[in-house]
C-alpha cells in the first residue's frame, strides 16, 4: 500500500480521504446519535426570551467567552467553585445546553467559570462591575466596558442573559437566587 | 515491499534538483511578502492583549481595542495572515520544483494572493467591530468564510494541477502532505465555519473541537511538515534519511488525527466514551510524532556542525524540537489526572505557541529565508541580522513558554484547593504575565528583525546582483 500512495496520486487522495472520513463520522456524527443527552432539554431548561438573546449577541461580540469558561467539570475543585455560600454546585450535563448557539462552554479560565452565575449577583453589582471591575474585585483584570455600562438596553440584555446561566438545575435551596 | 523505486525514477530518499523549467515565482513572491507585513502588524496586536494582563485598564474606554475583539484578531491574524499564507507562498514555490514543471497556473495564484489579502484584511476590520462569529478559530463573519473556500479551491487547483502534470511519477513526501492538507482542510474548513450553524449545545461545540484540533493537526501539521521535509535536506545538502520512514509518518497521522478533537472538553459535560476514544487515540499521536522526529534527528547524523551557521538549518531543528516537545505535551495534557491540573490555565497559551510559533512558524521562517534570496537572485541581506533574528525568537519564545507552563501548573495546582479565592489565583499570575509581556517584547525583535532582513534583501537586491 505504501508504495502505491508513493507513484499514484489518485490512490493517494483516496486513502487520505477514507481515513480523514472513518475518523471525522465516527467521533462527530455518531455521537450525538448515540447519546440523546445531547439534544434533549433538560426538565427545567428555559428557551431564550428576545432579551436574553440580545445579551448572548452581546456576550459573543465582547469575546467575554475568551477568558470565562461555562462548564462545572466532574471535578470537586469545579462544585466548589462554581457553589455559592456553602452549598456545592451540581456538575453541568449536555441537556442544560440545548438551546445554546454559538456554545459559550470556553477553553480559558482567566476569570472565574461563570457556568452557575445566574442569581449569584444582584443587577446593581454588575452595573458597578461593568463599568470598573476593580470597584468591585480589587486585583481582577478584567477590562472595563463603559460602552455598554452607557447604553441601558444593552446592559440590561446583558445582565438578564447572565443571570440565566446554570438556571436550569434549581440548586440553590430556597430559590435563594439574587435578581 | 522492498524500498526500491523503478527505472527512471531518481533515488527515494533524495530531494529533487532545481528542475529545468524557469519558474517565476510571482504568486509565491506575493504571499511571502504579504504575510511577513502580517507578522508585524500583528505581532504589534499580540503585544497590545499581553500588555493588557499587566495593565487592564490600557486602552479600556475604546470597544474596538478591547480584549475580547483584539484576541481574535490575534488568532486569526498569527493564523490566517501570517502562517498559512506564509506556508501557501512556500508550497507555490516548493510543488513546481518537486514535480520538474512549471505552475498550473501564476495567473490564478496571484488572483489567489489579491483574495486573501482581501480576506484578512475583511478580518481585521470585522473583528475589531465585534463581528465575531462565536466560536475558537472560526470567528470570521459568514462572507469571509465563503471567500475562504473560494480562494483554497483557487488555491487546489493550482497545486493539484501542478502535481497531474509532473514529470517525475514518484511523490516526495513533502508533495503527499500538501495534498493531505489540501484535501483535509477542504472537509475540516467547512465543518467549523458552517456545519457548526447547523447543530447547537454539546453537539455543535463537539464539531467546534473537531475543527479547532484539526485546524492546527490535518491544516498546519502537514503543510508545516512538509516544507520542513523539503528545507531540511536542501539547506543541510544531505539526503533524508528514510524515506520509509517518513511514509509512515504521514499515514500514521492520516489515520490517527481526526479523532481527538473531545479531548479538548476533558471533564466537561461530554459523554465520557467519547472522551476516552479522544484520550486513547491522543496518545497515539505519538507514533506519527516519533517518526518524523526519528527521521530528522537521523538526516542530520554527521552534518551537527552546519547548525552553527546555517540560520534556515537552525530554525528547523529547533523547530523540530519545539514540535517533539508539544507533541509529547498534547497526549499528556489528555490524561485525565494531567488535564486536570493543566486544563484551562496559562499552560495552555504556552502549549499552542510552541505549536504554531515555535514549530510551524519556525518552519515557515527557515523557508523565507532560504527562498526569498533565490527567487530574487540575490543574497540574503545579513546573515548576522538572520542569526540575531533566530535568537531572538528563540530567546523570547522560550521565555514565553516555560513562564507560562510554570505559571499554569501553578495556577491549576491553586484552583484545585477550593479555600483558595479565585482573585487570589489572579493575583499571583500577575509576575508571571509580566514576565509573557517581556518575553513577546524579544518576540517581536525576533519578528522586526527578520521582517527587515527580507524588506532589505527584497528592495536592495541590486547591491548585490551579479
Amino acid at each position: 500500500m505504501l508504495s502505491r500512495a508513493d507513484n499514484s496520486a489518485t490512490f493517494a487522495v483516496g486513502a487520505a480521504l477514507a481515513f480523514f472520513f472513518l475518523g471525522g463520522l465516527l467521533t462527530t456524527v455518531v455521537p450525538p446519535m448515540v447519546d440523546k443527552s445531547w439534544s434533549r432539554p433538560a426538565p427545567g431548561l428555559k428557551k431564550y426570551t428576545p432579551e436574553q438573546l440580545k445579551g448572548r449577541a452581546i456576550y459573543v461580540r465582547e469575546g467575554c467567552w475568551y477568558c470565562h469558561t461555562q462548564q462545572t467539570r466532574t471535578l470537586v475543585a469545579d462544585t466548589k467553585r462554581s457553589g455559592w455560600k456553602g452549598v456545592d454546585s451540581p456538575i453541568s450535563t449536555p441537556d442544560e445546553f440545548v438551546y445554546d448557539t454559538p456554545h459559550m462552554f470556553g477553553t480559558k479560565r482567566t476569570g472565574p467559570d461563570l457556568s452557575r452565575v445566574g442569581g449569584k449577583y444582584d443587577t446593581q453589582w454588575h452595573k458597578t462591575h461593568f463599568r470598573n471591575p476593580r470597584d468591585l474585585v480589587p486585583g481582577s483584570i478584567m477590562p472595563p466596558f463603559p460602552w455598554i455600562a452607557d447604553k441601558p438596553e444593552e446592559l440590561g440584555a446583558l445582565i438578564a442573559y447572565i443571570q440565566t446561566l446554570g438556571r436550569a438545575k434549581d440548586w440553590r435551596p430556597d430559590q435563594d437566587y439574587e435578581k | 515491499m522492498p524500498e526500491t523505486s523503478g527505472a527512471g525514477v531518481r533515488p527515494t530518499n533524495a530531494v529533487p534538483d532545481t528542475a529545468p523549467p524557469v519558474h517565476t515565482d510571482t504568486t509565491a513572491k506575493w504571499f511571502l511578502i504579504s504575510s511577513i507585513s502580517y507578522f508585524f502588524i500583528v505581532g504589534i496586536i499580540a503585544l497590545t492583549i499581553a500588555a493588557k494582563f499587566c495593565w487592564p485598564e490600557l486602552l479600556g474606554t475604546v470597544p474596538y481595542l478591547t480584549y475580547g475583539r483584539l484576541r481574535p484578531l490575534h488568532v486569526n491574524g498569527m493564523l490566517f495572515g501570517w502562517l498559512l499564507a506564509c506556508d501557501m507562498g512556500l508550497t507555490y514555490y516548493i510543488v513546481p520544483r518537486l514535480c520538474g514543471v512549471k505552475l498550473f497556473s501564476e495567473k490564478l495564484g496571484v488572483a489567489t494572493a489579491v483574495l486573501w489579502n482581501v480576506i484578512v484584511l475583511g478580518a481585521v476590520v470585522s473583528l475589531m467591530a465585534g463581528w465575531n462569529h462565536g466560536f475558537e478559530y472560526a470567528e470570521l463573519p459568514f462572507p469571509l468564510n465563503l471567500l475562504v473556500v473560494v480562494a483554497w479551491v483557487m488555491y487546489a487547483i493550482n497545486i493539484f494541477g501542478t502535481i497531474i502534470k509532473r514529470k517525475y511519477e514518484q511523490m516526495y513526501v513533502s508533495i503527499w502532505y500538501f495534498m493531505g492538507c489540501i484535501l483535509w482542510t477542504t472537509f475540516v474548513y467547512p465543518t467549523g465555519n458552517f456545519a457548526t450553524d447547523f447543530a447547537t449545545g454539546v453537539n455543535q461545540a463537539n464539531l467546534n473541537w473537531m475543527y479547532v484540533h484539526n485546524a492546527v493537526g490535518l491544516i498546519f501539521t502537514p503543510i508545516g511538515l512538509g516544507i520542513a521535509y523539503y528545507f531540511l535536506p536542501k539547506s543541510a545538502e544531505t539526503p533524508l534519511h528514510s524515506h520509509r520512514l517518513s511514509m509512515i509518518g504521514f499515514w500514521a497521522l492520516a489515520f490517527v488525527y481526526v479523532w481527538t478533537g473531545a479531548h479538548h472538553m476533558l471533564h466537561g459535560p461530554i459523554s465520557q466514551w467519547l472522551q476516552t476514544i479522544a484520550i486513547t487515540f491522543s496518545v497515539m499521536l505519538l507514533i506519527p510524532v516519533w517518526a518524523v522526529v526519528y527521521n530528522f534527528f537521523a538526516t542530520m547524523k554527521g552534518q551537527w556542525q552546519q547548525l552553527r551557521e546555517n540560520v534556515p538549518l537552525k530554525f528547523i531543528m529547533s523547530g523540530i524540537v519545539f514540535y517533539l516537545l508539544t507533541c509529547f505535551q498534547g497526549p499528556m495534557h489528555s490524561l485525565r489526572s494531567v488535564n486536570a491540573i493543566v486544563s484551562k490555565t496559562d499552560w495552555i497559551p504556552g502549549h499552542a505557541h510552541m505549536a504554531l510559533l515555535g514549530c510551524f512558524s519556525f518552519f515557515a521562517i527557515a523557508g523565507t529565508y532560504y527562498i526569498v534570496p533565490r527567487m530574487w537572485n540575490t543574497k540574503l541581506h545579513s546573515e548576522a541580522l538572520a542569526n540575531w533574528s533566530f535568537w531572538f525568537f528563540m530567546i523570547g519564545g522560550l521565555g514565553f513558554f516555560v513562564t507560562l507552563w510554570l505559571g499554569g501548573f501553578w495556577q491549576g495546582w491553586q484552583w484545585n484547593n477550593p479555600s483558595i479565592p479565585f482573585i487570589d489565583t489572579v493575583k499571583a499570575l500577575q509576575p508571571v504575565w509580566l514576565v509573557r509581556f517581556f518575553s513577546g517584547i524579544l518576540m517581536f525583535c525576533g519578528i522586526v528583525s527578520f521582517a527587515y532582513n527580507i524588506m532589505a534583501t527584497v528592495i536592495g537586491r541590486r547591491e548585490y546582483a551579479q
